[in-house]
């Protein structure tokens, strides 16, 4: 995002609804106090110019270049993704599983959501927990998530190196593991998270199993990780396009 | 892209937040789902939601209701959020009685969407939790302010939006009904809960102070 120096007014209504605090006011060559956006933080999440309040119709959107373009695609969930065609920054994951099938029973789906909440992530840190991930070997990260298709290498959870520098408000690692492997990833994301300059928001998705229980959320109790009281449920309304195989 | 999964809060805070929204899966029932879509809001509409939208074309706070309704998409993700359970359980009952074959998920409290399931008649498929936010922690403000934030998954809702808006209703320049819309209007999907939001800033205004650092 950026501001027309010559049409902004300096009242500073931009300011609150900057999601990376990237707004600030200078005085101008001319003299009269100015918005500055802090390219180097702001996200292209396009928040401030949707919100209408700039009464000189200053702000605009130049079109990202390659890499800048990564901000608003991860950032702006206005932003469809041409390989997803999801806007935002993530899957169906969970939310189609009814029709999809793609969590089966004994699979856990686990996503590390980089820079979640509202703080924002370089594709740095990114990059450090997907090597962490990788590391535990055979961990195969979703191919249809967008940010897989910016790995450089799949196999080590290595970057594009023309990203690396790129901030996001958020960006979705995520996988699908058996259940027997759900404390092991537990492990390695507490590990690496310790070296993050940010912070991340952990999800884990699994499909409920016959009592009506759901035996990932368990399994990480097991490895001392109480999950939130609050979540997400699939209620299995959509008719399904697999053939389930019986547990 | 789970928008709805990290609101944070209490039980009691949580406990009248529910959100129920739908969506075709790419390549595999999306073609002409944008007929089930509308159908699915049109539904939820009839049971008093707090808040209503398509991520294609926003939130009821800054598109009409009647727009977002006749513009859905294939590609549409339709949501309505409720502040109170019997609306809600009415609304899943309703949805489930359409057939419309498309993917319905809700959020809310896990023991409370069960049971609201159980009530409707509905066996859950698969279920998502958060095991919390990890790394660098000190980062985040006052729990108080990523309470409001969090109600947008996408983190449309700035930390700073919601300090202004705690300034303001204090200041006597908003009131707390108009704050909590503010506050949902940037949240583009529609699932924030300006009810809740409200409901909250009585709580806490109290314990802040008038000038917000």
């Amino acid at each position: 995002m950026k501001v027309d120096e010559s049409k902004c007014l300096g009242c500073g209504r931009c300011r609150p609804y900057c999601t990376m605090g990237a707004i600030s006011f200078v005085r101008a060559e001319q003299g009269q106090v100015c918005a500055r956006i802090d390219q180097h933080e702001c996200v292209d999440c396009g928040v401030c110019y949707r919100a209408e309040v700039c009464p000189g119709e200053a702000l605009y959107e130049p079109t990202p270049q390659w890499p800048r373009s990564v901000r608003s695609t991860f950032s702006n969930p206005l932003v469809e993704h041409k390989e997803t065609r999801i806007p935002g920054r993530g899957t169906e994951e969970m939310k189609t599983n009814d029709v999809t099938g793609r969590f089966k029973w004994g699979e856990a789906g686990m996503a590390v959501e980089m820079g979640r909440p509202g703080i924002g992530a370089r594709f740095t840190d990114i990059e450090k927990v997907a090597m962490a991930l990788a590391a535990l070997g055979d961990i195969h990260f979703e191919a249809k998530n967008p940010l897989t298709g910016l790995m450089a290498d799949k196999r080590t959870g290595r970057m594009n190196a023309e990203v690396l520098n790129e901030k996001v408000l958020s960006a979705i690692i995520e996988m699908t593991v058996p259940l027997t492997r759900v404390q092991e990833v537990i492990g390695a994301v507490q590990k690496v998270a310790n070296e993050l300059s940010t912070v991340c928001s952990f999800d884990l998705t699994c499909k409920v199993h016959p009592g009506d229980t759901v035996p990932a959320f368990e399994l990480a109790l097991g490895a001392g990780v109480k999950h939130t009281l609050n979540g997400k449920t699939n209620v299995g309304l959509g008719r399904p396009f697999f053939e389930e195989v019986k547990l | 892209m789970s928008h709805t999964l990290h609101r944070r809060g209490t039980v009691e805070s949580l406990k009248n937040d529910f959100v129920i929204f739908a969506m075709s899966a790419k390549g595999i029932n999306e073609i002409d789902s944008n007929i089930q879509l509308r159908r699915f809001l049109e539904i939820v509409r009839q049971f008093g939601p707090v808040n209503l939208g398509d991520m294609k074309t926003g939130n009821c706070f800054i598109t009409p209701e009647e727009t977002i309704i006749t513009s859905t998409k294939d590609t549409s993700i339709v949501h309505g959020v409720f502040d109170n359970r019997e609306a809600f359980i009415k609304a899943l009952k309703a949805v489930k009685d359409a057939d419309l074959g498309v993917s319905v998920i809700v959020s809310g409290l896990l023991d409370a969407t069960q049971e609201c399931c159980r009530e409707a008649g509905i066996n859950r498929n698969t279920c998502e939790t958060s095991l919390g936010v990890w790394g660098k922690n000190e980062l985040l403000p006052d729990e108080d302010i990523l309470r409001f934030s969090t109600m947008c998954g996408h983190g449309m809702v700035a930390f700073s939006l919601v300090k202004k808006m705690i300034e303001d209703v204090k200041e006597g320049r908003r009131t707390i009904q108009e704050a909590a819309q503010e506050m949902a209007k940037p949240c583009q999907c529609g699932v924030f809960n300006p009810s809740r939001a409200a409901a909250m800033l009585e709580e806490i205004l109290c314990l802040w102070g008038i000038r917000i650092a």
